[in-house]
């Protein structure tokens, strides 16, 4: 009796064995199929951050350090800093991705980062840039953003100029050259779009 | 059905002037601020008048600025009303100390300890204070108070002095820099108990009795913890725990985190379960907001959970049976396999395969990605029969019954008594599930059925996980069917600070009961976090258990607990 129902506990196993035997993953040589919400290596879209170091200051384990990188858009990240991220500290838990307000952050399939010092894991934005503008269009951008900066600087002096004209009316005067500082403003990002 | 307002005034009648202040927060949860002095009576008369006949835990706060200190005693009921009251007792800063529960409820002793070490506070008539999660050398710097100023740097090895102890072993001392003297992160006055291993010493009483260290890394461990047994010759006379070799300080680190922060450690406690804990966090955290979780959100939170409370069970009963290694067929590799295919479930939705971050405040992170539906409606059923084949095999297994069968068995009184929860205590036949206790999320919507068992031994908690993985899966197909479209997330801006205030949310983890405790002070960080995990209570339980069995079933009963120290030690 005892013989008999012991049986069934090798002979299952045994028929399970040869059945289902593909289990082991060939990786490195195959790469596995990972899902598309993988939360893998991260990417960076350069030409829409805006540096604004949101992603840094949620993470729980302060991994990423804002640096330079020349290839974003000095329009809209004026310090031209972008996310450096120690692979060494980051657990992939994801809130930097999450918290990130224009969305330029993501993870994606990517999983391999394997390194021989620290430092190989400490990955620059020019590795986690995806998309990323030519040193020739930075170039075209940077003059945008002078012609725009300068065009502010001088409608600046202009409304301290009108300002300083007008200096004897009280109130009103300063709120009008608020206004033409504001319209400053507005002319060259329409300028900068086309 | 008794709810909280009525025993607020069975208190109130039965002890005039014993509630300080009080707040009915609902019919299922009471706040009551209780004087010390009545603290005892007042239990004793919910235990015997109102059948709080569970008590669920303790938590300390130091509340620095109103110079005083606070214990909170949690009561509740195995399931003969659902009111949780939360019995807070003051005391003042400077010399804190309050009443202890250990001559009512034998379990109140490790929390009273982890008290006592963290903040301080001393235990009136607790018969061991003695440190449990710290180092011998920490004791007495009372880390969880707020004006902790951090441990002193004892993990530079140039630093240590050896000394040789009176029994001829060499100890290592380090000697306080200035500096650190000048901080004051030294402990100034250690207090005066004996050591673990005086403790262990004095109870041997013959030459025939030895002790047998099983720990802290040891095959039969899922994590580390060192169970010492003392043996004469074949059987176990008494048996020591202790714990706190991966204390992370995980509760103290979340006070130091922001609100969001906060889920990333709560994955931490425990990787095997770290949906639950996420949502325990965050559901006690949502509660003090009070945030609507959009019904959409709610069921694919069921659906992960009830999902990673399959794998979990999956790990925690097939490494089991490779310990006990009396089984004909090693069922370890087997449940991997299986495990693998719901893991692929729940890393398609998170997008990681263990530590999730999944749940957010007022809904989840991602998502159901498409075709998710049907990849549970294939692989389900195969698991079904899977885990059918498992009962199958471990019902006529005899090695494995011989093994298993009667041991270490837990009456359902002694159940109650010792506090364990989880496949532990349903095992003993007391049908105590959150999910029915303390409903949340959707789960009051769903049909199923809690598992229980009949004899309380190692089987039966074995069996009790196989059948849970059963209705677990009832619970996913449910839910794929009745699961509604619409937002993910709630559409209220959650506030970097959240309001003050205090919450205590319940969950069912796969190995039991998990209560967190979260206190706001209006801060961008929470004021408190106490988990109250479902395994601590657990392990708690062993020494008495392994009173009397012989060294191998040590093995066996310990193992059948599914143990996870990590959450445990926090
Ligand atoms: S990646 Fe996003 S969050 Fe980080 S700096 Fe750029 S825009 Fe800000
Ligand atoms: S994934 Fe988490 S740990 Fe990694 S960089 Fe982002 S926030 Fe930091």
């Amino acid at each position: 009796m005892l013989k008999r129902k012991m049986i069934k506990n090798f002979t299952w196993p045994l028929k399970t064995a040869t059945r289902e035997i593909e289990v082991t993953r060939l990786y490195p040589e195959f790469m596995m199929n990972l899902p598309a919400a993988e939360r893998g290596i991260h990417e960076l879209d350069a030409t829409i951050c805006i540096g604004c170091g949101t992603c840094a200051r949620v993470c729980p384990n302060s991994c990423i350090e804002m640096v330079n990188f020349k290839f974003g858009s000095p329009l809209k990240n004026k310090k031209m800093q972008f996310p450096q991220i120690d692979y060494g500290r980051c657990m992939f838990c994801g809130l930097c991705v999450d918290e990130c307000p224009v969305e330029c952050l993501k993870m994606g399939q990517k999983v391999t980062m394997a390194g021989w010092t620290r430092e190989d894991i400490i990955k620059s934005p020019d590795f986690l840039a995806t998309k990323r503008f030519s040193a020739k269009e930075v170039a075209d951008l940077e003059a945008e953003a002078k012609r725009i900066a300068a065009e502010k600087a001088a409608a600046k002096k202009a409304a301290a100029k009108e300002g300083a004209a007008k200096e004897g009316a009280a109130k009103k005067p300063a709120k009008e050259g608020a206004a033409a500082i504001k319209n400053g403003e507005a002319k060259p990002k329409e300028g900068g779009a086309a | 059905m008794t709810n909280a307002s009525e025993v607020l005034s069975s208190i109130q009648s039965a002890f005039p002037g014993a509630v300080l202040d009080s707040r009915v927060e609902s019919d299922r949860r009471l706040w009551a601020t209780i004087d010390s002095k009545k603290i005892l009576d007042v239990c004793k008369h919910l235990t015997a008048k109102l059948d709080f006949d569970h008590y669920s835990g303790s938590a300390g706060v130091d509340w620095m600025a109103r110079n005083e200190m606070e214990v909170v005693e949690i009561m509740t009921s195995h399931g003969a009303h659902q009111v949780v009251a939360m019995l807070k007792v003051k005391t003042p800063r400077d010399n804190p100390s309050v009443p202890s529960l250990v001559p009512l409820y034998w379990n109140a002793n490790w929390y009273e300890r982890e008290i006592w070490e963290m903040l301080g506070i001393n235990m009136e008539g607790h018969p061991e204070l003695y440190p449990l999660l710290l180092s011998d050398p920490l004791v007495g710097s009372w880390p969880w108070r707020k004006d902790f100023k951090g441990y002193p740097d004892l993990t530079t090895g140039e630093r240590a002095v050896a000394i040789t102890t009176p029994e001829g072993y060499t100890d290592y001392y380090f000697p306080p820099t200035q500096a650190e003297v000048e901080a004051g992160t030294v402990v100034a006055e250690r207090p005066k108990y004996p050591t673990f291993l005086e403790r262990e010493e004095r109870e041997i009483k013959s030459d025939s009795e030895m002790i047998m260290h099983l720990g802290p890394q040891h095959a039969m461990v899922p994590g580390p913890f060192l169970l010492d047994i003392l043996v004469e010759g074949e059987r176990v006379k008494k048996a020591f725990l202790d714990i706190g070799y991966i204390h992370k300080g995980i509760e103290k680190i979340m006070e130091n985190r922001s609100w969001l922060q906060g889920i990333t450690y709560t994955d931490r406690m425990c990787y095997v379960a770290s949906l639950t804990n996420n949502e325990c966090y965050c559901g006690a955290v949502e509660k003090i907001l009070g945030l609507e979780v959009p019904e959409r959100a709610q069921y694919i939170r069921v659906i992960l959970e009830e999902l990673s409370r399959i794998q979990s069970h999956l790990i925690g009963t097939g490494e089991f049976l490779t310990l006990i290694a009396g089984v004909g067929f090693a069922p370890w590799q087997y449940m991997i396999i299986d495990r693998e295919r719901i893991i692929s479930l729940i890393e398609s939705v998170t997008g990681a395969r263990l530590t999730h971050t999944f749940v957010r405040f007022g809904g989840v992170r991602n998502d159901l990605p498409e075709g998710f539906a049907e990849q549970c409606r294939k692989d389900l059923p195969y698991m079904k029969s899977r885990i059918e084949e498992f009962i199958d095999l471990f019902a006529q297994d005899p090695i494995y019954h011989a093994r298993m069968e009667n041991i270490g068995s837990i009456s359902p009184e002694t159940g109650k008594r010792l506090g364990c929860s989880g496949p532990v205590l349903r095992a003993t036949g007391v049908a105590y599930d959150m999910r029915k206790e303390d409903p949340y999320l959707v789960y009051p919507e769903l049909d199923f059925k809690i598992i229980t068992g009949t004899r309380g031994d190692s089987a039966d908690r074995i069996d009790v996980r196989l059948r849970e993985m059963l209705e677990s899966i009832h619970i996913i197909e449910q839910c794929l069917d009745k699961i509604p479209s619409g937002p993910i997330k709630t559409e209220a801006k959650i506030p970097k600070k959240v309001p003050a205030g205090e919450a205590y949310y319940r969950v069912e983890d796969p190995r039991g009961e998990m209560g967190m405790y979260v206190i706001s002070d209006g801060g961008d960080k929470p004021y408190r976090v106490k988990v109250r995990g479902p395994f601590y209570a657990t392990f708690q339980t062993l020494t008495p258990l392994l009173e009397g069995v012989y060294i191998a079933d040590a093995v066996a009963i310990a193992g059948s607990m599914d143990g996870c120290p990590s959450e445990s030690d926090r």
